[in-house]
């Protein structure tokens, strides 16, 4: 007879950032019945489901709820940063965990929280890397307007002043905004080297729709010369983005191959945060946030994703760093570096290394 | 164009923890390794080897002055008071060695980040407001030297046009003009000095 435990899942599942959210959940749902059916492990995992619907304020009181009405200590959950920073006091007053399967903006290292997804040095600092010798230093920064998008364009500022280029640009869409006339026409106007795309959900796709009609007009904003850049883009949103995505590069942990076990790195990472929380369960179905922190500094853990090391101090995993270009509905990978260890505060960046120095780059 | 100033890299960097041993420690130790710190706890006493450090955090309930290897108010480097008892005496006393920033305990899951960060640039700003008074100071200080700085070239002649002489000899020179008034005063020290041997 296998112990039941009861895990909390709080994905959303309508809204504008509702793609990215079905795959994530999709991974936590998949991983569930795959241990259930797996006589290895001693527990059954019983998912308690809410739904925030998108709603920023409804994450908080929906883990409260979590925690209040069932066994659940362990919540698989949140998409944006700002749902997952409204949930970290709840977490903190209940002793639980948050499992967090997606990329965001680095700076956090909470004890109640395992990052599972990439943070700065996983996806923005190499993606910066790889495009600035190809396409230039100078670049225009769009965003969603909430933290992921303000946190990350100003790493983006700082990566770019070492890389000697200028940031031509910086705007905010409202969540959900899709009049993106206004970005058009500066980015037309300033001519940047790449555009880093921070924009989230429908907001992203309105966008990249309208700069591929750009493109047509002017072929100096196709993706061989002026490409849109993002750290969040995964095949679980081509569908929305169709054509118009074509040849534009994104940075991941994991590009679906074909045929492929994932659809998405989120769900991937969804799926491997599911595995990890089991593993340690198996053995110690009361295991709280000490007895995890243990686990993280002494063992590794063999997932789908391969085997996974989770750092002790910041509870971030070690992954692998893939840059994509968008072909006809999936990702070709352009680089591939395994075992990238987090660096969450980017403490150990290097702008020579980076990016060489910039004094000595030709100027042509 | 004035850029904000970018937040700083603190990999690397190095923090000693003045605290007996305690949870607290351990939750601040925690999120220092973290965000990339190489971290030192003591008590009751900083190791010579503080003096080196980037930041020192320092417990405000138990403290006295004794532990540091500096003079009140005179750290070399950003502190941190760690507060427990809100107790006037206390908070006093932290406030005589100057801390820059303040973490409450109990320590949580965060406030350490933006503590350094807050600490570091209070800390610079400081510094640098010392170092302009003391320029300032100095330069007050020299008002005499320029005034016979500028008798001297003048000869009792045109004022203006001798402290103008004085100001294009700083420009050439690429000094202050307190310091060419300096040369300028031993110049002519030196001068008067030579007629006198001629003399003699």
């Amino acid at each position: 007879m296998k112990q039941r435990i009861e895990i909390g899942i709080l994905y959303s599942r309508s809204g504008s950032y509702q793609l990215v959210s079905d795959a994530c959940r999709m991974g936590a749902i998949r991983a569930i019945a795959d241990i259930n059916a797996d006589r290895r492990y001693g527990i059954e995992l019983v998912p308690v489901e809410r739904d925030p619907q998108s709603n920023a304020d409804r994450y908080a009181t929906l883990c409260e709820d979590i925690f209040r009405n069932s066994s659940a200590r362990h919540v698989v959950g949140c998409v944006t940063s700002w749902s997952r920073k409204e949930t970290i006091p709840v977490l903190e007053k209940a002793g639980g965990m948050l499992w967090y399967a997606c990329p965001y903006e680095g700076f956090e290292a909470n004890e109640h929280v395992v990052y599972m997804h990439a943070c700065p040095n996983q996806h923005l600092v190499p993606l910066m890397a790889h495009v600035v010798p190809r396409f230039g230093a100078n670049g225009f920064l769009l965003g969603s307007n909430y933290i992921w998008g303000w946190e990350m364009n100003r790493v983006a500022r700082d990566l770019i002043a070492d890389a000697g280029g200028k940031v031509l640009g910086e705007r905010y869409l409202r969540i959900g905004e899709t009049d993106v006339s206004r970005l058009i026409g500066e980015i037309r106007a300033t001519r940047p080297n790449f555009i880093l795309n921070n924009l989230i959900g429908t907001s992203s796709y309105a966008f990249l729709a309208a700069y591929h009609d750009l493109a047509d007009e002017d072929p100096a904003f196709s993706p061989e010369t002026c490409p849109v850049i993002s750290c969040n883009l995964t095949e679980g949103e081509l569908p929305a983005i169709g054509e118009t995505g074509k040849g534009h590069l994104s940075v991941g942990p994991y590009f679906a191959p074909r045929p492929a076990a994932f659809a998405s790195s989120f769900e991937a990472s969804a799926y491997a945060s599911v595995q990890v929380m089991a593993d340690v369960l198996s053995r110690d179905p009361d295991a709280g946030p000490a007895e995890f922190s243990r686990a993280f500094a002494e063992r590794r853990f063999s997932t789908r994703l391969g085997p996974i090391a989770i750092d002790a101090h910041s509870q971030h995993a070690t992954l692998p760093v893939i840059i994509g270009r968008i072909a006809d509905g999936v990702f070709e990978v352009v680089s591939r570096e395994d075992e990238v260890a987090p660096d969450p505060y980017l403490s150990r960046y290097d702008p020579a290394k980076t990016f060489g120095s910039p004094r000595l780059r030709v100027v042509s | 164009m004035s850029r904000t100033p970018r937040i700083p890299n603190l990999g690397g960097a190095r923090a000693f923890i003045l605290h007996r041993p305690h949870p607290t420690v351990q939750a601040i130790i925690r999120q220092l390794s973290a965000i990339g710190l190489e971290t030192v706890d003591c008590w009751p006493e900083l190791p010579p080897e503080a003096l080196a450090a980037d930041f020192v955090f320092f417990d405000a309930d138990l403290g006295f002055d004794e532990q540091f290897p500096w003079k009140p108010g005179e750290a070399p480097m950003p502190l941190v008071a760690l507060i427990g008892s809100e107790a006037p005496g206390r908070i006093e006393w932290a406030l005589s060695h100057k801390a820059d920033a303040q973490l409450l305990k109990p320590v949580g899951n965060a406030g350490v980040y933006s503590a350094l960060l807050i600490a570091r640039q209070s800390f610079e700003a400081r510094k640098h407001l010392a170092g302009e008074i003391a320029l300032l100071r100095q330069r007050v200080a020299e008002r005499q030297t320029i005034v016979r700085a500028v008798a001297a070239l003048s000869k009792g002649a045109d004022d203006d046009r001798a402290y103008a002489q004085l100001r294009s000899l700083a420009m050439s020179w690429q000094i202050s003009v307190e310091e060419a008034a300096r040369r300028i005063v031993a110049m002519t020290e030196e001068e008067g000095g030579d007629d006198q041997s001629h003399r003699a």
